[in-house]
């Protein structure tokens, strides 16, 4: 017979591992943003001569030893040491030691956009060029889209649910969401979700042709007046999840709550502004009514951690989108755009937006946006940049909102909760 | 209680026929997909044989899209899911566009966009390239090219767990429907053959050079292949409103990480175990109850030991008991649409009580003992059908299908 109903259990975020290009600590990269800082500067990683834009928010001292000690790197391409090092850091921070991971089956819900498509191409490429007996079996290993996932469960022996959720930039939301859906049911106590992506020439070179990017000296501030287009960046965040009256058991600290997440759809693949700001409302309004879900007290949003990137439609929409789903005092709220400090770090994007969100409700002080000096006319929302006081103006932080516009007809929102004063001193 | 929730529409793309009817009756009369690889030189690799899908016209099923506009796996996953809502009988019936989504999985996305692109790098033509590495090859394109093609405004995930990842979509669309956030779901597998694909397998030594034999004590491996399948999902409570012809249900999944290897298993077959198991604690069914396993079967040496190692163990004195059969030996490994296909191939058998067979099946292995339902399909009620699928990375999947009793 079918099991009983099931009532779903609340899930606490316990770790955060970020590794970013302001910052390897989450607490560092909201010190950063606080400060208006930007990590965009000219690509090192590849030539991008002839190309219209050059610019990037790049790991650029990303070296994998430092996060992951005694086992063999080799077989890890750059995806998969990004992806296992931020799991590496998200454990350590939650307090998920070896020993439990022993004991417990540990998920993982990576997301991300392109896996690796660096390897993939150089894969192929030897085939062509050296012949296909000349491929090497580690780099079709790493091929597969989950390869940085199966490569993040080996290291640190994570044998629960093994996913990699694809989304393009709401990847690392939809990972988050996906997550939050294994320990709410039960599936297993704990899962390790978030998003990987790297910085490699065959994105920038595709994200280029399509026109998508910022060229030099045009403006790529998140909701400027006269943004052109984003740069892209590249990072990890993950998160561990975790089931809250075990993680209370065990004396976890819990840095937030997530209440509620949904993604919504756009037939139009994006093709048409007034389609992606009524996609990106329903996704808002799902995820709000989930969090509002029977049993609990009426949430106010304090805060908004958009995805906002600097392209000139997506900004747009996604401010019409929130506006219309959380009404007057809604668009008055204090606005995030961390792409316009870390690039468009495609799959990582929204866990990276989370975790920073996740920073503001514990530190009680909200980042404007770096560079928006001269924010669009007539805009839904209302940004500010980063040397104004939000923090002051606003008061307690109650919950935040995070949105994810894809670029293909997807929108995801995740509703974060604080736990400062409400789960005891732990919290 | 939890919504219980069932398949009402079969959509597949097969190396053996497309269409739930054509690709059915191939399965059970033994029919092969396998012949000369056609899409590309195989003449400086060791190995030949294919399953590719041939006669394959994506406009005879597209009918909103350009199917130029996208890549061959969304062209194989938009005509499976268009299959599939007809076979339904959902192709002209109103539903809640908000309230229905898509989940589909793959092993590659649309590969073919970087072979194109480092077909012009190589060539020394990089200002021939264009956008297509972003516009077309990721692979959430796969879930977006068929939602947008129906018009689905709900739910929209892409699922990339390589070859258990047909698994994993059905897995997930079955989580959505329970929790009431969605209300009719599209969930499969879609791959194209492709060049990447066919090298590393065959770097790597497991591709057979002729033929696939699952269980079989002379198997030389795998063959790759290529297709697409879609089932459509719905509460049973609506299906049954709708007088919808229903295939089975879909009753619980298990899902674990060897965190063992990326391309060799587990050498006790643990990850694959405690998938089953999983699936059968999660869903309340106990194994005596389970009358058909479609094995991840792929017909290589390590995976089929390995795999009847972990069916002794889950199953314990009833593992010789219960049938096995490997439709890998008629489609070939078609990747991220394996799991999907072979969970089609569940339903169906729960809902005909009839078993496809495993083929080319000559010489017993004493290492896999199991009843593989050797080269004759079987006339066999199936109360419970468990879909196992093991991919790249250690993951595992099994879903549990079980037949519908009006």
């Amino acid at each position: 017979m079918t099991a009983g109903p099931k009532s779903r259990s609340r899930v606490v975020v316990t770790g955060l591992g970020v590794l970013s290009p302001l910052g390897d600590r989450v607490a560092a990269l909201h010190d950063a943003l606080m400060a208006g800082e930007r990590a965009i500067a000219p690509v090192e990683a590849f030539d991008t001569e002839g190309l219209p834009c050059r610019l990037a928010a790049a790991l650029g001292g990303f070296a994998p030893e430092p996060y992951l000690e005694g086992g063999n790197l080799r077989p890890l391409d750059r995806t998969g040491r990004l992806a296992a090092a931020a799991a590496g850091l998200a454990l350590e921070d939650a307090g998920w030691t070896a020993e439990l991971r022993d004991e417990q089956e540990v998920g993982l819900a990576l997301g991300t956009m392109f896996g690796s498509v660096k390897t993939i191409a150089e894969f192929d490429r030897r085939a062509l060029e050296a012949g296909p007996q000349y491929v090497k079996p580690f780099d079709f290993a790493n091929s597969v889209i989950n390869a940085a996932a199966g490569q993040a469960a080996i290291w640190h022996r994570l044998r629960g649910p093994n996913a990699t959720i694809a989304g393009g930039t709401t990847a690392g939301l939809q990972a988050l969401a996906y997550g939050r859906d294994l320990v709410a049911t039960g599936r297993t106590p704990a899962v390790v979700a978030g998003g990987a992506e790297e910085l490699c020439f065959e994105s920038f070179l595709g994200f280029a042709r399509a026109g998508a990017l910022a060229a030099n000296e045009e403006e790529a501030v998140p909701f400027h007046a006269e943004r052109r287009g984003f740069l892209l960046g590249e990072g990890a965040a993950l998160l561990v999840l975790e089931d809250e009256s075990a993680a209370r058991e065990r004396g976890a600290t819990v840095h937030a709550e997530i209440l509620g997440a949904a993604t919504a759809f756009d037939p139009s693949r994006g093709r048409d502004p007034d389609k992606t700001a009524a996609t990106c409302a329903r996704a808002v309004r799902a995820a709000l009514s989930e969090a509002g879900g029977a049993g609990r007290a009426p949430l106010e949003i304090d805060c908004l951690s958009t995805s906002a990137s600097g392209s000139p439609a997506v900004d747009r929409a996604e401010a019409r989108g929130l506006a219309e789903a959380l009404g007057e005092r809604g668009a008055k709220l204090p606005v995030m755009a961390v792409k316009g400090s870390l690039g468009e770090a495609l799959g990582a994007s929204g866990a990276l937006q989370t975790a920073a969100l996740i920073e503001v409700l514990r530190r009680g002080e909200i980042p404007g946006i770096a560079g928006l000096d001269r924010p669009e006319p007539g805009l839904a929302l209302a940004p500010s940049p980063a040397s104004s006081n939000l923090s002051a103006r606003h008061g307690e932080l109650r919950a935040g909102l995070v949105t994810s516009v894809g670029l293909d007809g997807a929108v995801s929102a995740l509703v974060v909760r604080s736990v400062i004063g409400r789960m005891g001193a732990s919290g | 209680m939890e919504r219980s929730v069932v398949i009402t529409g079969i959509g597949a793309v097969t190396p053996v026929g497309t269409g739930r009817e054509v690709f059915w009756q191939a399965l059970l009369a033994g029919r092969s997909g396998f012949s000369p690889v056609q899409s590309f030189d195989t003449s400086k690799m060791s190995v030949h044989v294919g399953a590719e899908v041939r006669d394959f016209d994506p406009a005879e099923h597209v009918r909103s899209l350009d199917p130029q506009s996208m890549g061959r796996a969304s062209q194989l996953a938009v005509a499976a899911g268009r299959l599939a809502l007809d076979d339904a009988g959902l192709g002209q019936v109103a539903l809640d566009p908000e309230r229905a989504g898509v989940v589909m999985g793959t092993t590659s996305g649309e590969p073919l966009e970087v072979e194109l692109y480092n077909d012009r790098y190589v060539a020394g033509e990089v200002d021939r390239i264009g956008s297509e590495l972003v516009t077309r090859y990721p692979c959430h394109t796969i879930a977006a090219q068929l939602a947008s093609e129906v018009g689905f405004m709900g739910a929209n995930a892409m699922i990339p767990t390589a070859c258990a990842a047909g698994n994993y979509a059905i897995a997930h669309a079955l989580d959505l429907l329970r929790s009431g956030r969605a209300d009719l779901m599209l969930a499969g597998g879609a791959d194209s053959f492709s060049r990447i694909t066919y090298t590393g397998f065959a770097r790597l030594g497991a591709i057979a050079p002729e033929i696939c034999r699952p269980f079989d004590q002379d198997r030389q491996g795998m063959i790759p292949g290529e297709g697409a399948a879609v089932l459509v999902l719905e509460p049973a409570e609506r299906a049954v409103a709708r007088g919808a012809r229903i295939y089975a249900e879909v009753a619980g999944y298990g899902l674990s990480c060897d965190a063992h290897h990326m391309t060799a298993a587990h050498p006790e077959g643990d990850g694959p175990a405690r998938a089953m198991e999983q699936a059968l604690r999660t869903a309340g069914i106990a194994p005596e109850e389970v009358s058909y396993v479609s094995a991840h079967g792929t017909g290589t040496p390590t995976n089929d030991r390995l795999e009847t190692l972990a069916v002794h163990r889950v199953f314990g004195a009833g593992a010789r008991r219960v049938p096995v059969s490997s439709v890998k030996s008629m489609l070939g490994h078609t990747m991220g649409a394996a799991s999907a296909i072979e969970a089609a191939v569940c339903a169906l058998a729960a809902w005909s009580g009839k078993i496809p067979p495993t083929m080319n099946f000559r010489e017993p292995d004493p290492e896999c003992d199991l009843d593989v339902v050797p080269n004759e399909a079987r006339e066999h009620p199936v109360e419970v059908a468990m879909n196992n699928a093991y991919a790249f990375g250690g993951n595992n999947a099994s879903v549990l299908v079980r037949r519908w009793h009006p």
